[in-house]
């Protein structure tokens, strides 16, 4: 039987998804492939485009805004490290650019989220390969 | 029903049958290690077929646990001739039967062994003194759960498949009861099944609302039993089947579907179709059937969310309408559509669908005792698995 990790899961990206999380880490900002040819923007990132099959593309910084598309409220973990956060809230935020990427949100009510609320998607950097998605909700968010 | 359509994959339908079946018990706290348990269940299956292993020449396991390879080696089987794995998770089983039905009707193989096996309860508990589990299960998709759902404690099924559960019932406001209908007809069939798991543990709806949310919306009550078993099946063809002990259990139709992204679920342009949507259609139209024709169904119930979809992919219930389906009995014995007759993944024991086809073969065969669908003639299984691949086999009672 293998060991429970005691942290939560670091993500371990490979060839795309390393080079996605690289731009995030080093910009400091949310970023998300996007097709040189079509414009087409694609989560996780892809060879080749799945709307013209260029093989070109890049990662620009893009705003983090978008929209709840879906979530669920955990209520049991079987993880260690999750045990104090209960219940905690995962949420699926659609970009504003389309794709759709899945984070982590800290409301006080879980239970209140509604699809279709606005939020915005902010990256924190773990380690060079990996950052942790958090989700805002805009109307929580405070100058 | 038999008449060929002019669809080309209908060269399959009816050529090929379920010759035998076999399992073992369905245990919390094996001794056995999956090899040993997954053998069991193969030689059975082709001693109930009437054959021995040197009939064998194909061997179509699903992913994970154990490969053809050493499944041959150790029941003798010394003359394989086609091989094959599905990729699909849960949905591989009922996958192979289609892959079984192409190698037999083709003339590549004449009789195809399909195993599956785990110790899927005892893998993660190991009694003291057990040997260790070696046993890994690995898919391209946790690339994507290891980066963008592990790190947000969503490391498994249930947490997986949340992320679009929680959608469907938000946009058709279906109510818990739906889903504790599901699961109260699988533990109702499993009180008139002796190889149970959940025999003798009777269930009501007052208990069913009362399990506590593991994550939205799905309650511990919603899933499935992690099980140690095994099963297994011998696909041959119709004239071969016609000459060994059993009624042959005629393969009409099948597909497999997968949506697109395969490898990650919250991309697709609809999170709320499976692969089970468009392997359905094709399926009915190989066999010349509806799903108004079926006299059972065995729906591939890891989670009881996801049999509610299932219900709409097959058509027998509009985008949302699976909550209204599922009202009034429909889906239990005596019902209209008797569903998961054996108790299914949530209420006889979780072998990966495949108790879903050697159930659907007693049913047609009229071996199921106190669970027999009266004058059964043709039914279905659906398999699901991974981030939401789908399979489906429709079979009919041969003639004898």
């Amino acid at each position: 039987m293998s060991e429970r990790p005691v942290s939560k899961v670091i993500g371990k990206p490979d060839d795309l998804n390393l080079e996605l999380f690289q731009a995030i880490v080093s910009g400091g900002h949310m970023c998300l492939q996007r097709c040189g040819n079509c414009g087409r923007y694609s989560h996780p990132p892809r060879m080749y485009c799945g709307n013209c099959f260029s093989g070109d593309y890049s990662y620009p910084e893009i705003s983090g805004a978008g929209t709840v598309y879906s979530y669920t409220v955990s209520h049991h973990t079987a993880e260690p490290a999750w045990q104090d956060e209960l219940p905690y809230l995962t949420v699926v935020v659609e970009l504003d650019e389309g794709p759709r990427v899945v984070g982590a949100a800290t409301i006080p009510d879980p239970a209140a989220v509604r699809i279709g609320q606005r939020v915005h998607v902010v990256p924190e950097k773990r380690t060079d390969d990996f950052a942790y998605f958090t989700v805002v909700f805009d109307e929580d968010r405070t100058s | 029903m038999m008449t060929s359509s002019s669809h080309p994959a209908s060269a399959l339908s009816g050529r090929t049958a379920i010759a035998g079946i076999g399992e073992t018990d369905y245990t919390r706290g094996s001794d056995r290690s999956v090899l040993q348990l997954v053998l069991g269940a193969s030689m059975d299956a082709i001693r109930d077929a009437g054959l021995t292993p040197d009939d064998i020449d194909g061997v179509i396991p699903p992913p994970g646990f154990v490969a053809w390879d050493e499944i041959a080696a150790h029941l003798g089987i010394k003359n394989v001739r086609y091989t094959a794995t599905p990729q699909m998770g849960g949905a591989s089983p009922t996958a192979a039967l289609l892959s079984a039905a192409m190698a037999v009707s083709a003339g590549i193989a004449t009789s195809v062994l399909v195993p599956i096996g785990w110790n899927g309860f005892s893998a993660i508990r190991p009694k003291p003194g057990a040997r260790p589990s070696k046993r890994r299960f690995t898919a391209a998709f946790f690339e994507t759960v290891r980066n963008f759902y592990a790190p947000y404690g969503l490391r498994s099924a249930p947490w997986w498949y949340s992320l679009y559960l929680q959608r469907y019932v938000d946009l058709y406001d279906v109510p818990p009861e739906a889903a504790g209908a599901v699961a109260l007809a699988c533990r109702k069939h499993a009180q008139l099944n002796d190889r149970a798991l959940m025999r003798d543990k009777p269930l009501t709806m007052e208990d069913y609302l009362s399990s506590p949310l593991i994550t939205g919306p799905l309650r511990k009550l919603d899933c499935c039993v992690e099980t140690d078993c095994a099963t297994a099946v011998v696909v041959t063809s119709i004239e071969r089947a016609r000459d060994l002990p059993h009624r042959p259990v005629v393969y009409l139709g099948g597909a497999e579907g997968h949506s697109s992204p395969a490898d990650e679920l919250v991309n697709r342009p609809d999170v709320l179709r499976l692969g089970l949507h468009d392997a359905a259609p094709r399926a009915f139209e190989m066999a010349g059937v509806t799903a108004a024709d079926m006299d059972f169904l065995q729906i591939y119930d890891c989670f009881t969310y996801v049999v509610l979809l299932q219900f709409e992919a097959l058509g027998l219930a509009g985008p949302g309408g699976a909550a209204d389906f599922v009202k009034g009995g429909t889906i239990d014995l005596g019902g209209r559509y008797p569903t998961n007759t054996h108790g299914g993944l949530m209420s006889q024991g979780h072998c990966w669908g495949l108790n879903h086809v050697v159930e659907a073969t007693r049913q047609l065969r009229g071996d199921a005792g106190a669970a027999q669908v009266e004058g059964a003639e043709l039914g279905l299984v659906t398999g699901y698995g991974d981030l939401g691949d789908g399979s489906i086999a429709i079979l009919a009672r041969g003639d004898k």
